[in-house]
């Protein structure tokens, strides 16, 4: 996945969220954790943007806006889905005004665009600790092995 | 029948003057709490009840609750909720809708607020209101099918039905003027959320809000899937800033609904930790400020003193947001001793930081100039939105829910109300500054005071079928929760008023005649919480034509 | 006061940065992070999977298969940390661990085998389950535990009929 060499430079798209993650996506930029120091910054156009950070349990009012916004970014892109909303559609994975999170999202970008699936790393959380966020982005870096694995256990 | 119940003294003052006005009108009244009454009134009595209470009452509107109750008494019930704040009393008018094809009178030409409410409940239950002025849709998505109302029993909270992608959203604006599009992403705005200015040269004549763009279903989900402990993780959820404001707000309507004693301390915990969510949203908003303006600096030390209230939440709460601290009668967790002399020692740090970084602040002037004189929202003004929170006190209107209709535990504690009079960005930031002074001061008397006992009411039951309301002081202003419980744990109506609600209408006066460049920042100045409120507004300055503008056409630059 | 006092207070304050991620960062008690299920405690009793919110914990009994299968959806959970609160055997653990960033999905899955009624056959509840609560109730309550719900409605329905005396 290690295919960007240089700085990466991320675009930030509320789907619908609660804003606890957008405002810990903003609390990275701030002294305390201050992301910049790994060159990571936030730009406010998608076209600028080498990695897109999705919040939000993506409603069907912005589908339509959130698509483009994602088809907007130029290849090699990484999509990083932050918070529980986005990772697995959250509590409100069955909602009438929702679709239900980042795996519907890309059902719909690969039946109705014929787009694949980008490369994406998944941070859970409600919201994600800043620590957490900046764990997921050394990830999708590369940097750090994931932690997490699927296990299935079988007893009497 | 009176017999058995509580009445606050504001209570009986309030029935007096109902007696005396509309004795004629009244079908039934009923108390669920002090200085909480609902009286039954006649669909066609409606409009000349709104009236009286609005002129001789000095009742602010709060907000509309619609209720499917075919089940419960075969009828559609419209709930008008006034809040008589010199009364210490919230009043809650009824009216019974015909189950077939429910209508009702408009009020919002006697309460300009009651515009977002009834249209809610328009789109959502489907009852037609007459002579209202705005017939567009208001909630549901671009698209969404006629005739399928969500909050109607009979809908299921998982149906998605198939949307018409041909229709899209029409904004009403003049010939005359330039229409500039803020949003949905832009980057002053950290919410999808679409605003279209209205300029002549450089001025703002006038503004469009399409919201709705973060409507998630939430009250049906608390209707449908969720029990009652359930649901206070998803009324957190509502707003990632003050979310514990809808938590504690939710959980004291259940609390009144079924009349469960929540022990002291409990009430003292979450008082804790709502100043302390308060301290926090402030500060934010306060760097967000700075940030609109231009001044970073300001917005990295704003968020740097910030951090230590975060990282004191997570040690309180085992989160940094998002708390998931309530339950129904009371709370999950105790704070010892330990925690105590962390939060004095914490306050005090915080109090020498934030004085240090006021008074640089108010040192540049570049930042004061820009927030004196702009935004203008005068008092009378103020007044007939019933704008609420920082925005009312910002013009001179001293409205504090805390105070109006005391809760938890801010009847132990003494604290000021701030009100500027100047009506401008100048005394709403003001306004934030000062209450971060008086929020630390009521967490260091409220963990002085902290009694002891137990923090969860034992074999709280919640009978079927009982209402009760909540208002909550949120960093924002006023939120109200209605709940109306229902079977089988679960609830059957839950209505929720977030505060930017009240406040986003008011911007209509703010924004007028302002230059462009000061726009961003008065919006941002009523710090408006779009996941909390997501509703829609049109703001017509000059009675405008119709245009149809799709967001792809936005999107490549559409012109007029 | 001038302008020059942001400069004062960024020099007396210095650098806040925390080191992290070349640093581990400490996490306070009671801090909620990613639950751990064990696999040798659990019971299937299905409690945590009524209080998820999210429903992140699912429960999908397999009666072909023979086997409850309690699945925990890490993309979905919120972290409130009810499904520890009402465990009765205190077989979730809320550990510290947020370094939780994933791609693909992750799914942490328990299998309980289901046991055999002894009259029908059919597969009716989990062993550990039944175990559990056989050790709380006294040796009366107990008669017939080892009968599915169906069966021992029928033989109660049977024992009625014989008591009543009606098809002597």
């Amino acid at each position: 996945m290690n295919i960007y060499k240089k700085s990466i430079w991320v675009f930030h798209l509320n789907t619908g969220g609660c804003n606890s993650c957008d405002i810990e996506i903003l609390d990275v930029l701030t002294p305390y954790h201050d992301v910049e120091r790994f060159g990571i910054k936030l730009v406010a156009s998608p076209r600028h943007a080498d990695a897109l950070l999705l919040t939000g349990p993506v409603t069907k009012e912005i589908l339509p806006k959130v698509i483009d916004a994602l088809l907007a970014v130029p290849e090699p892109k990484l999509v990083i889905a932050i918070g529980s909303c986005t990772t697995g559609g959250g509590i409100w994975y069955d909602t009438y005004s929702t679709i239900g999170g980042l795996n519907e999202l890309y059902k719909v970008l690969k039946e109705e665009y014929g787009v694949p699936e980008p490369s994406t790393v998944k941070i859970p959380g409600c919201p994600p600790k800043p620590e957490s966020i900046i764990y997921g982005i050394a990830l999708a870096l590369g940097v750090v092995q994931q932690k997490v694995t699927t296990t299935t256990a079988r007893v009497e | 029948m009176r017999s058995n119940i509580i009445l606050g003294r504001g209570d009986l003052e309030v029935i007096e003057m109902l007696n005396k006005y509309l004795i004629d009108k009244i079908v039934g009244i009923r108390n669920v709490g002090d200085g909480k009454l609902i009286i039954d009134v006649k669909p066609n009595n409606l409009v000349d009840v709104v009236n009286v209470v609005t002129d001789k009452l000095g009742g602010i509107f709060v907000t509309i609750v619609g209720n499917d109750a075919r089940s419960i008494d075969n009828s559609f019930h419209n709930i008008y909720v006034f809040s008589l704040d010199s009364l210490k009393t919230y009043l809650l008018i009824r009216v019974k809708l015909d189950p077939e094809s429910p209508k009702i009178n408009s009020i919002t030409h006697i309460v300009k607020g009651a515009d977002w409410g009834e249209r809610e409940v328009r789109d959502l239950l489907g009852i037609n209101m007459v002579n209202h002025p705005d017939p567009r849709r208001l909630i549901l998505p671009d698209g969404w099918p006629e005739g399928i109302n969500p909050l109607k029993k009979e809908f299921a909270h998982s149906i998605r039905p198939e949307l018409n992608n041909s229709e899209c959203y029409v904004p009403l604006r003049s010939d005359d003027v330039v229409a500039l599009p803020y949003g949905p992403y832009h980057p002053l705005l950290h919410e999808p959320e679409y605003f279209e200015l209205h300029i002549k040269g450089e001025t703002v004549v006038g503004v469009e809000y399409r919201g709705f763009h973060v409507h998630r279903g939430i009250e049906k989900l608390g209707e449908s899937r969720l029990t009652y402990n359930q649901v206070p993780f998803v009324a957190e959820r509502i707003c990632g800033i003050c979310g514990f404001v809808h938590n504690v707000c939710y959980c004291q309507a259940i609390e009144n609904a079924a009349k469960i004693e929540v022990p002291e301390r409990a009430h003292y915990i979450r008082s804790i930790i709502l100043e302390i969510e308060r301290l926090h949203s402030h500060l934010l908003w306060l760097g967000v400020a700075c940030h609109i303006l231009g001044f970073d600096t300001g917005f990295m030390h704003a968020w740097r003193i910030r951090e230590p209230i975060m990282n004191l939440a997570e040690a309180l709460t085992g989160n940094r947001k998002n708390y998931g601290l309530n339950l129904v009668g009371g709370v999950r967790r105790d704070i010892n001793k330990d925690s105590s002399a962390r939060i004095s020692k914490l306050l005090k740090d915080i109090k020498h930081e934030y004085d240090r970084f006021i008074s640089s602040l108010t040192a540049v002037k570049e930042v004061i100039r820009r927030l004196e004189g702009s935004g203008l929202l005068p008092k009378p003004e103020a007044i007939s939105y019933g704008v609420v929170g920082p925005v009312a006190r910002g013009s001179a209107l001293k409205r504090d829910v805390r105070v109006d209709h005391p809760y938890a535990a801010y009847k132990d504690v003494s604290f000021k109300v701030p009100t500027y009079s100047e009506c401008d960005n100048m005394s709403r930031l003001m306004v934030r500054v000062d209450e971060v002074y008086e929020s630390i001061s009521i967490i260091e008397q409220l963990i002085d005071r902290l009694p002891g006992g137990s923090i969860l009411a034992e074999n709280a039951e919640v009978p079927e079928y009982r209402e009760g309301f909540s208002g909550i002081e949120a960093p924002r202003g006023e939120d109200f929760h209605y709940v109306l419980t229902g079977r089988f744990s679960k609830v059957y109506r839950w209505r929720v008023r977030a505060p930017t609600y009240n406040n986003i209408p008011a911007l209509k006066v703010m924004l007028h005649e302002v230059p462009l460049s000061d726009a961003p920042l008065t919006i941002a100045s009523i710090d408006p919480c779009f996941s909390c409120t997501d509703r829609l507004l049109v703001f017509d300055v000059d009675k405008g034509k119709k245009f149809k503008v799709s967001y792809k056409a936005l999107a490549s630059g559409w012109k007029p | 006061m001038s302008r020059l006092s942001w400069i004062k207070t960024a020099l007396e304050v210095g650098v806040v940065t925390k080191k992290y991620p070349f640093e581990r960062v400490e996490v306070p008690d009671g801090f909620r992070g990613l639950p751990i299920f064990d696999s040798g405690k659990c019971i299937g009793c299905t409690a945590c999977a009524n209080v998820c919110t999210p429903d992140a914990i699912k429960v999908v009994n397999d009666f072909t298969n023979g086997f409850r299968r309690i699945e925990y959806r890490l993309g979905k959970c919120i972290f409130c940390g009810r499904c520890a609160d009402v465990c009765p055997v205190s077989a979730i653990t809320i550990t510290k661990e947020f370094e939780l960033a994933y791609t693909g999905d992750v799914i942490n899955a328990i299998e309980i085998k289901f046991i055999k009624c002894v009259q029908c056959g059919q597969y009716y509840t989990v062993s550990r389950h039944l175990k559990h609560v056989s050790s709380k109730l006294n040796d009366e309550a107990l008669e017939g535990v080892d009968i599915c719900p169906d069966c021992r409605r029928r033989s109660n329905i049977n024992s009625l009929i014989h008591a009543s005396g009606v098809f002597r």
